[in-house]
C-alpha cells in the first residue's frame, strides 16, 4: 500500500489557507508600502486666516477637522495666513490654477466669481436642514444678476461699539452712547475735561475698521455708496452731512493719531487706558478679560450707534469660504462646509461668542449663552449683542456686496473722503465730489 | 577642444539668462499684456482695451498723487542717501580703533530684511507706544498728550518713511562709495597736500570728482530701487494718511491685488517704465565710466 504523500486538502482548508495568506499579503504590503495602503484616502486643503480669537484655531484645527477627517477618510491640511495675505494669496492661487480647495476671505469676494464654483448646492442643502440664512449672508455671497452664490458664509462677526464705563459715566451717559450725536457730545465732554482727556477712537486710515466704522456713520446718516439696486449713489445731501459730521467728531473728541492707524491700533489705545470709545469686534473686550481683567470691568459694549435715519453697522469680518473651480477636492470641500454648519453651535463656543451664525437655528440658545458669559463682567456684558443681526449689515448695503464694491473697500475710498474733510484739506462737499467720481470711475470699470 | 570652448561660454551664461528670462522678462510681458487688457483677479479671458487704463488712472486723483509722491520720495531719499554715504564713506576709510565693529554695524540695515527693519521703526514710530516721544516727553519737549504723530500727520508721516527707506539704503551706498574711496591712488590726495590743499579742497576738488562715476552708479542704482520698492511705504503707512504716503508701487498694489483689478495694476506698475528705462541707460553708463576709469 503505498503512503499518502501529503494530507487531502479540504475546501475548508484551502479557504483558510488562502485567506490567511492573503490576508497577511495585505497587512505585510500596507506595512511596507504605507503610501499605498492609504491610496483611498483623500486630502483637503483649507487655508484661512489666523483667527483673533486662539481658541477657535485649537477648535477647528485639532477637533472639527480631526473628527471629521476620520470619519469621511479624508487628510484634511488647514493652513494658517495673516489677515494682509488673503487677497494676495488668493490672487497667486487663481493665477497659478493650484491651491487649496477651501478658500477663505474675510470680505465678499465677488471679483473672483468665474473662478468659484456655484455654492447654491451646499446653502440649499444647508436651508433644508437648518433653515434659511440670515440676509446679510446672502447680500454678501450672492450674485443677483448672475444668480449665482460666489461663496459660502459660516458666520459674521458684529461690531459693537466698546465704551469705557467709568469715563462715560462721569459725563452723564452711564450706559455709554445711543446715537452718533450722543458719542459726539459725550466724547467731547471726556476729552475737554481737565481730569480725564481722554480722545475717542475711531480711526480716519486706511485699514479694515476704518472702513467699518466710517461706512457705518454714512449708512446711519443715509448715505451709501451704491442704492439698492446696484447703482452708484455716494454724492448725496446726507454723505454730506455725515462727512461734516465725522470732521465735528475728529475735531471736537480725537487727535492725529487716528489717521496712522492699523487695525489693532484701537484694540491697544484703549486696552492701554487712553480711548474712551472704539468701534471693534469683541476682540476688545476677551484681551481685556485675558491680559487686562480690571481694564475689563470698566470695557462695555453697545449695539450700533443710531444716526438720524437708521441704527446700523457693518459687519466686522465676513466668513466666506469659497472652492475653487481647479479645486481637486471639491465633493470634500462642499461636505465639509455642510458639516461645519451642522456643529456650529461649537464653533459659536470655540470662538468665544466672535462668530456669529448666519444660519440662526444652528445657535438656537444664543441669547441665553450670551447673557452668561462665563468670563464677562458683568455676566450680561454681551447680551447687547443678542440682537446684533438686526442692525448688522453687508459692504455695499442697501445693495449686494459686488466686484465695484469690493475694490471701493480694498482701495479705502470711503476711509479717504471722510480723512480729507476732517482734515480740512476738502471741504465735505468737495471731498464727497471727489470720492463720488472715484466711486463712478470704479462702477464704470467692473460693467 | 574649440568645439566644447565654443559650448562652454554659452552653457556657463544660461542659469543667468534663464534666471533673468523667468523672473524679470516674463512678468514684464505680462505686466505690459495685461496693462492694454481689462484683466481682472477673476478673469478667464482676455480682452484688449488699448490704453483705456491709463486714460483711466489718470483721472484718477490718487494716481496723481501717488506719482508726485514718487518723485519726492525718491529724491529726496537719495539726496539724503548721498550726503550720508561720503560722510560715513570718508569717516570709515581712515583708520580707528574698533572700525570694523562700525562698519559691521553700519551694514546690519541692509543686511537685516527690510519688512523686519520697518516694523522695528512702526513701534518706534507708533502713536501710542513711540519711545522717540517718549523721550521728548521726559525731557519736557512735547506736551504728554500732544506727542507728534509721526505716521499720522502728512507731512511727518512722508518725512518718516523718507528718513526710514534712507535708513535702509545708507548702507549699501556707503560701501560702494568706501569702494571707490579705496580705489583712489594714495599719491593724489598726498600730492595735493603736499601742494598745501585741506581736507575741503580735497575732499570736493579731488576725491569727489574723481568718485563721480561711483557715485552716479550708487545714485541711480539707490533710485530705481527706491521708485519701484513699496515695503517701507506699506508697513509704515499703507499709503496714508488719506494717500499722501501713496506711491506708485503701492498704489500698484492696492488697484491691482487689493481692488481686484490686475489690468489697472499692472497699468500703474509699468507707468514709469519709460522713465526708468532711461535711467537704466545711464546706470550703465555710468557703470562703464566707471569701470574705465
Amino acid at each position: 500500500m503505498s503512503k499518502k504523500s501529503g494530507e487531502e486538502i479540504t475546501r475548508r482548508k484551502f479557504v483558510k489557507v488562502t485567506g490567511g495568506g492573503i490576508a497577511a499579503a495585505g497587512l505585510t504590503s500596507a506595512f511596507l508600502f504605507p503610501t499605498r495602503a492609504l491610496a483611498q484616502q483623500k486630502t483637503l486643503k483649507i487655508v484661512q486666516w489666523s483667527h483673533f480669537v486662539p481658541g477657535y484655531d485649537k477648535w477647528f484645527d485639532n477637533v472639527f477637522t480631526k473628527e471629521w477627517g476620520a470619519k469621511h477618510n479624508t487628510n484634511v491640511i488647514v493652513d494658517h495666513i495673516a489677515i494682509g495675505e488673503i487677497n494676495a494669496r488668493a490672487a497667486a492661487e487663481v493665477a497659478a490654477q493650484k491651491g487649496h480647495d477651501l478658500f477663505m476671505f474675510l470680505a465678499p469676494p465677488a471679483a473672483y466669481e468665474k473662478q468659484v464654483i456655484d455654492h447654491r448646492e451646499i446653502v440649499e442643502h444647508v436651508k433644508a436642514k437648518h433653515g434659511s440664512p440670515i440676509e446679510l449672508a446672502v447680500r454678501s455671497t450672492y450674485n443677483p444678476k448672475t444668480k449665482k452664490f460666489f461663496a459660502f458664509s459660516d458666520s459674521f462677526v458684529p461690531d459693537p461699539g466698546n465704551y469705557r464705563q467709568d469715563l462715560w459715566s462721569q459725563v452723564g451717559f452711564p450706559h455709554g452712547p445711543d446715537t452718533w450725536q450722543d458719542l459726539l457730545t459725550g466724547a467731547k465732554r471726556i476729552k475737554d475735561d481737565p481730569k480725564l482727556g481722554n480722545p475717542c477712537g475711531l480711526g480716519l486710515s486706511q485699514e479694515l475698521d476704518t472702513n467699518m466704522a466710517t461706512r457705518a456713520c454714512l449708512w446711519s446718516f443715509g448715505g451709501s455708496e451704491q442704492d439698492q439696486n446696484g447703482n452708484p449713489s455716494l454724492s448725496s445731501k446726507n454723505t454730506v452731512e455725515a462727512v461734516k459730521f465725522f470732521r465735528d467728531l475728529f475735531k471736537q473728541t480725537e487727535t492725529a493719531e487716528v489717521f496712522s492707524w492699523d487695525p489693532s491700533s484701537n484694540n491697544r489705545g484703549i486696552l492701554a487706558g487712553k480711548l474712551s470709545y472704539v468701534q471693534n469686534a469683541i476682540s476688545v473686550t476677551r484681551s481685556a478679560e485675558k491680559d487686562n481683567p480690571e481694564m475689563s470691568k470698566q470695557i462695555q459694549l453697545r449695539p450700533a450707534l443710531k444716526g438720524p435715519v437708521r441704527r446700523i453697522a457693518s459687519e466686522h469680518v465676513m466668513s466666506c469660504y469659497v472652492v475653487w473651480e481647479f479645486a481637486e477636492n471639491k465633493e470634500g470641500a462642499k461636505q465639509f462646509l455642510a458639516d461645519l454648519i451642522d456643529d456650529f453651535g461649537n464653533a459659536f463656543k470655540g470662538s468665544e461668542f466672535y462668530n456669529f451664525p448666519c444660519f440662526p437655528k444652528t445657535v438656537p440658545n444664543l441669547k441665553e449663552q450670551l447673557a452668561n458669559d462665563p468670563k464677562a463682567v458683568p455676566a450680561n456684558k454681551y447680551a447687547v449683542l443678542g440682537d446684533a443681526m438686526n442692525w448688522s449689515t453687508n459692504v455695499g448695503f442697501p445693495g449686494y456686496a459686488t466686484a465695484p464694491i469690493d475694490e471701493i473697500f480694498n482701495t479705502f475710498v470711503i476711509p479717504t473722503m471722510f480723512a480729507k474733510a476732517a482734515r480740512d484739506e476738502m471741504s465735505p462737499e468737495d471731498a464727497v465730489k471727489a470720492a463720488d467720481a472715484e466711486v463712478r470711475r470704479i462702477f464704470a470699470k467692473w460693467k | 577642444m574649440i568645439r566644447r570652448q565654443r559650448w562652454l561660454g554659452p552653457a556657463m551664461f544660461m542659469p543667468a539668462i534663464v534666471y533673468i528670462v523667468a523672473l524679470v522678462g516674463v512678468p514684464f510681458v505680462m505686466a505690459f499684456l495685461y496693462s492694454v487688457s481689462d484683466a481682472k483677479v477673476g478673469s478667464v479671458s482676455y480682452h484688449f482695451v488699448g490704453l483705456q487704463n491709463f486714460v483711466s488712472i489718470l483721472h484718477n486723483p490718487a494716481f496723481r498723487r501717488a506719482l508726485q509722491n514718487s518723485f519726492v520720495f525718491t529724491i529726496t531719499s537719495q539726496v539724503l542717501v548721498l550726503i550720508g554715504a561720503n560722510i560715513l564713506a570718508l569717516s570709515l576709510k581712515e583708520a580707528f580703533p574698533g572700525r570694523r565693529f562700525f562698519r559691521f554695524l553700519i551694514l546690519l540695515p541692509w543686511v537685516a530684511p527690510v519688512s523686519i527693519g520697518s516694523l522695528g521703526w512702526k513701534w518706534i514710530l507708533d502713536s501710542l507706544y513711540s519711545v522717540i516721544s517718549w523721550v521728548l516727553v521726559r525731557f519736557h519737549l512735547v506736551n504728554q498728550y500732544d506727542t507728534p504723530m509721526w505716521l499720522g500727520e502728512p507731512k511727518l508721516a512722508m518725512m518718516s518713511v523718507i528718513l526710514v527707506h534712507t535708513w535702509h539704503m545708507l548702507p549699501f551706498a556707503t560701501v560702494i562709495l568706501l569702494a571707490g574711496l579705496t580705489a583712489i591712488p594714495k599719491d593724489i590726495p598726498e600730492a595735493a597736500a603736499v601742494d598745501g590743499a585741506g581736507f575741503f579742497r580735497t575732499t570736493f576738488q579731488i576725491t569727489i570728482p574723481m568718485m563721480l562715476p561711483i557715485i552716479n552708479v550708487a545714485v541711480l542704482f539707490g533710485a530705481i530701487f527706491t521708485f519701484t520698492d513699496m515695503t517701507v511705504i506699506y508697513i509704515l503707512t499703507r499709503g496714508g494718511p488719506y494717500d499722501t504716503t501713496q506711491v506708485i508701487p503701492t498704489e500698484a498694489f492696492f488697484a491691482g491685488i487689493l481692488g481686484s483689478d490686475l489690468a489697472e495694476g499692472a497699468a500703474i506698475s509699468i507707468f514709469l517704465v519709460p522713465l526708468l528705462v532711461i535711467a537704466a541707460y545711464f546706470v550703465l553708463r555710468s557703470a562703464h565710466r566707471a569701470e574705465v576709469t
